[in-house]
Order: C-alpha cells, then sequence, then structure tokens
C-alpha cells in the first residue's frame, strides 16, 4: 500500500520531538544553569545576561541529535581584544570543569564543552559562545556582538572577528511554525545522511522559500515545494542567503560551486524518487523508531474531572517551580 | 487567543491582553521568576477551558532560577470564586526570565504533586510558562498536565 506522505511526515516529527527525551533536556538545562551561574559568578558585572541561542532557543531541535548554545555577552571594555576575551573563556571553563569533562574544546567561535557520561550513559555537550558588545554600553539596546574567530575556513577563512546579532538570528525564526517543521525535516533528512549541511543554511532557506513561494497545502505540499525552491535556486547565480543578524554575511559562501549543484541535485532525486514511489520518502525522512509507539497508549479526552472531588479545587499549599 | 492540544484534543482560550496582563506582573519581578495561579472554567462537554484571570500569591519566593509559591490563607479565596463566579483554580504560571519556555524537572514535580493533592478535582491542570526579558514577554507556552506528562498546546 502507499505510503501517506503527509501522515508519515506528521509521524517523522512527533517522533523526533524533545518533549521523548525531556529527562536529557533537563540535564542540559540544570548543566547549563551551573555553567551560566559559574560565568556570572567569575566575570560579575564584566558580562551582560547569558543566554541560550541555537536550535533549542529557535525550537527547531531534533531529538537524535542536539547540543545548546549559550551566548555570554561580555562588555566592550571588559577585554582589550576579543582574543583575550576567547582566551580567558576558555582558561575559565578549562580550570573550572576539566576534571569532569571528556573534552573541552576551542570550536570556530565558540567553546565546546562534553561532560563525562553521567550514570545513565549520557553526555550533556554545550557550546558556549563569547561576544563582546560592539559599541560601548548598547548591547542593550541594539544586541550587537563580536566574535572571536578561533578556527578559520569557508566563510571565516580570513577572518579574524565576525560581528552577528543572535538576538535578530533568534527573531528571524519567531512565531513561524509552518517554517520551523520543514526545518526540522529538513535537519532530520541532513542527520540521516552524512550531515553535510549547516543546520542554519537550511533554516535560512526554508525561511526565505516561505518569503518568495507560496508555501501551502499539507505538510508534504509544504515540504515539497520547498525542496522544490532549494532545488532551482541554490545553484543560481546570485542567489544569496543573508544572515539576519549581520548583513556582510552570505551563508551562500560557506557552499562551494560544486557543493551548491551537488545540493540542487540531491532535491531533484528525491523529489522524483518520493513522487515516483511514495514509500521512498521513508528511506529519506525516516521516523525516530525509539519513540513511534509513545503517543498511542493514550486516546482520552477532554479535561478530566476526579470523581467524588470537591466542586471547586484549592491548590497545594506549597509548590515549587524552576 | 485559541489554542489546541491535539494530545486531549482540548482547546484553551484566553484573551490576549490577560495574557499580557499576566506577562507585565512577571516583567516586573524580573531577573526573578514570578507566578501564580489561574483561573477559569471549563465549557458544558468539557473540550474548552476558558481562562479568565490570574491570582497572585499571597506569599513567594523567587530567585534567578526558582520561583515558590505557597497557597496559604486562600483557601476561602477560591471558595467564593467558585460561589460567585461559578470559576476555578485551572493551573499555575510562572516565568522564566530570559529563559525558554520549555519546562524544567521541577515543574513536572511540581505538577504531579498538584494533580494527586486531594484539594485538587481536576485532572489536567494547565501550566504557562512564559519567558521574559527585562522589557517584554519572549514567548509564552501553555501545558497541559495528563498522566505526569506536561504537553504543549499549538
Amino acid at each position: 500500500m502507499a505510503t501517506n506522505k503527509k501522515e508519515h511526515l506528521q509521524n517523522v516529527l512527533e517522533t523526533h520531538r524533545m518533549k521523548h527525551v525531556q529527562n536529557l533536556v533537563d540535564k542540559f538545562k540544570t548543566k547549563r544553569n551551573e555553567v551560566k551561574e559559574a560565568l556570572e559568578a567569575h566575570y560579575g558585572s564584566n558580562i551582560y545576561y547569558s543566554f541560550d541561542s541555537g536550535s533549542f532557543k529557535k525550537r527547531t531541535a531534533i531529538n537524535t541529535k542536539f547540543d545548546l548554545d549559550v551566548v555570554v555577552p561580555f562588555k566592550k571594555d571588559s577585554f582589550e581584544t576579543l582574543e583575550k576575551m576567547y582566551d580567558s573563556l576558555y582558561d575559565f571553563l578549562y580550570e573550572e570543569y576539566q576534571d569532569v569533562t571528556e573534552e573541552i574544546r576551542k570550536q570556530t567561535v565558540s567553546i565546546g564543552l562534553i561532560f563525562e557520561e553521567d550514570e545513565d550513559g549520557d553526555k550533556i555537550c554545550l557550546d558556549i559562545v563569547p561576544g563582546r558588545e560592539l559599541n560601548q554600553d548598547q548591547y542593550s539596546e541594539d544586541n550587537k556582538l563580536n566574535l572571536f574567530v578561533y578556527r578559520k575556513y569557508g566563510i571565516f577563512s580570513s577572518s579574524t572577528h565576525i560581528q552577528t546579532n543572535i538576538q535578530a538570528q533568534i527573531d528571524h525564526i519567531k512565531a513561524k511554525e509552518n517554517e520551523r517543521k520543514i526545518i526540522r525535516l529538513l535537519k532530520i533528512w541532513n542527520n540521516n545522511d552524512g550531515k553535510e549541511y549547516k543546520s542554519f543554511l537550511l533554516e535560512l532557506i526554508t525561511i526565505k522559500a516561505f518569503e518568495k513561494e507560496d508555501i501551502s497545502g499539507n505538510l508534504w505540499e509544504k515540504l515539497e515545494k520547498v525542496m522544490e525552491y532549494i532545488k532551482d535556486k541554490v545553484a543560481e547565480d546570485g542567489f544569496k542567503l543573508i544572515d539576519p543578524g549581520n548583513s556582510n554575511n552570505d551563508l551562500m559562501d560557506t557552499l562551494e560551486d560544486w557543493e551548491k549543484t551537488n545540493l540542487s541535485n540531491r532535491m531533484e532525486t528525491m523529489l522524483e524518487r518520493i513522487n515516483s514511489n511514495s514509500d521512498n520518502i521513508k528511506s529519506y525522512f525516516p521516523t525516530n523508531k525509539d519513540f513511534e509507539d509513545d503517543d498511542k497508549s493514550s486516546n482520552s479526552s477532554g479535561y478530566g474531572i476526579k470523581t467524588g472531588g470537591a466542586a471547586y479545587s484549592t491548590p497545594p499549599k506549597n509548590e515549587r517551580f524552576g | 487567543m485559541k489554542l489546541y492540544n491535539k494530545h486531549r484534543k482540548v482547546e484553551l482560550i484566553i484573551d490576549q491582553k490577560l495574557l499580557e496582563r499576566i506577562g507585565k506582573k512577571g516583567i516586573e519581578h524580573f531577573p526573578n521568576e514570578f507566578g501564580g495561579f489561574l483561573i477559569g472554567k471549563y465549557s458544558d462537554d468539557y473540550k474548552t477551558l476558558f481562562i479568565s484571570d490570574f491570582i497572585l500569591p499571597k506569599s513567594y519566593k523567587g530567585s534567578r532560577y526558582l520561583f515558590e509559591r505557597s497557597s496559604k490563607g486562600m483557601k476561602s479565596f477560591f471558595s467564593n470564586l467558585f460561589k460567585k463566579k461559578k470559576e476555578y483554580y485551572v493551573g499555575e504560571w510562572h516565568t522564566h526570565p530570559n529563559g525558554s519556555t520549555g519546562f524544567s524537572a521541577t515543574d513536572l514535580n511540581a505538577m504531579i504533586n498538584i494533580e494527586s493533592s486531594t484539594s485538587v478535582s481536576i485532572k489536567n491542570p494547565v501550566l504557562l510558562i512564559l519567558s521574559v526579558s527585562a522589557q517584554k514577554i519572549n514567548q509564552a507556552t501553555f501545558y497541559i498536565y495528563d498522566k505526569k506528562k506536561l504537553l504543549p498546546y499549538e
């Protein structure tokens, strides 16, 4: 029997939702809070409030692969140079966490902390992104940061620093639930297929497709139209994906010409194969088998009322929330 | 604003201005967490919850990552609310200053305690988490509690 593409994709999204790994997510958040508090205690008034970014914050995370990004905005006068800021943060994290981590590594613009496995076998990964406000005392107003570029390649190959506005990147995807569903699906495909493409690139190209084309219909029809947009546009001369955090960054510059053509070809092949046989959708967009049956246990509906209870409720005396 | 939870196939309706009023209270306590109780009523078929108001706790403790509230001395308030307006306590709300609207293990435990409390007659209390900054509400997410899980409305 042919696969119902819409229903299959809904199931793909459902089985990749973060709620299935809530305990693990809680551990990430607890560890993140610990690190945030340690940073605030150490750097005091030299930093503004650290905040989450990345797929958690953008609500595009999928439960097969994720880490948690924390941005630490330093004040302009806290360090003479961006490199000193980056090194200071690395030294502090190394000193503080060397005994409880497998690795503390310098990454392109962040410092990655990979904590040792806990008793459940879970490994927490945090990416800490230091940034220095661009203009003295203006960060609260303009959210502009300068990041130090440690590892130079691709778009960063000739840069020592990069100006960005991470809040603008987060805002760019706010209230775009349809776009987020397609981004999650493309991330699932990408992760299942060697993770060749940056999630941020897939995010920007999806949002652009929704802006430029009439992306409507059911979930499959929306995905199909976005894939067609990528197929048609990605290898075109002059096609740009401008970073909402810095209009000088074009994410298309991170791809070589042959990679653009390759991405276009892969979209074309996928579309052809799925449209010739709907079962093929399962190989490109697989469900997460670990959580396939999680939501089938409850078929009840409506708000429940306890039998024999009082007509109204009084909340219990003391409750604690976090 | 009308939200839907597909897990229990229920609706939640709240006026945008009410949500903004709740958020404003939360912002006043920034950068600490703050919260309180949600008041509302159900449709006759128990498929829709109308959130009609919110109540601040008489006593509470708030810090950057924790909010503890007490309902001590408020029993008569909830009793009168039902007698006069046929409205009930339907859930809880609190803020995550500069945080996400995801719930924590502490939040889930609190909702487990609430549902299992003998003074609570509802099986599916709701939880509203507001992400706030010093100036504005960043995001708000409602969850329905069901069988030791919190499931978001969309």
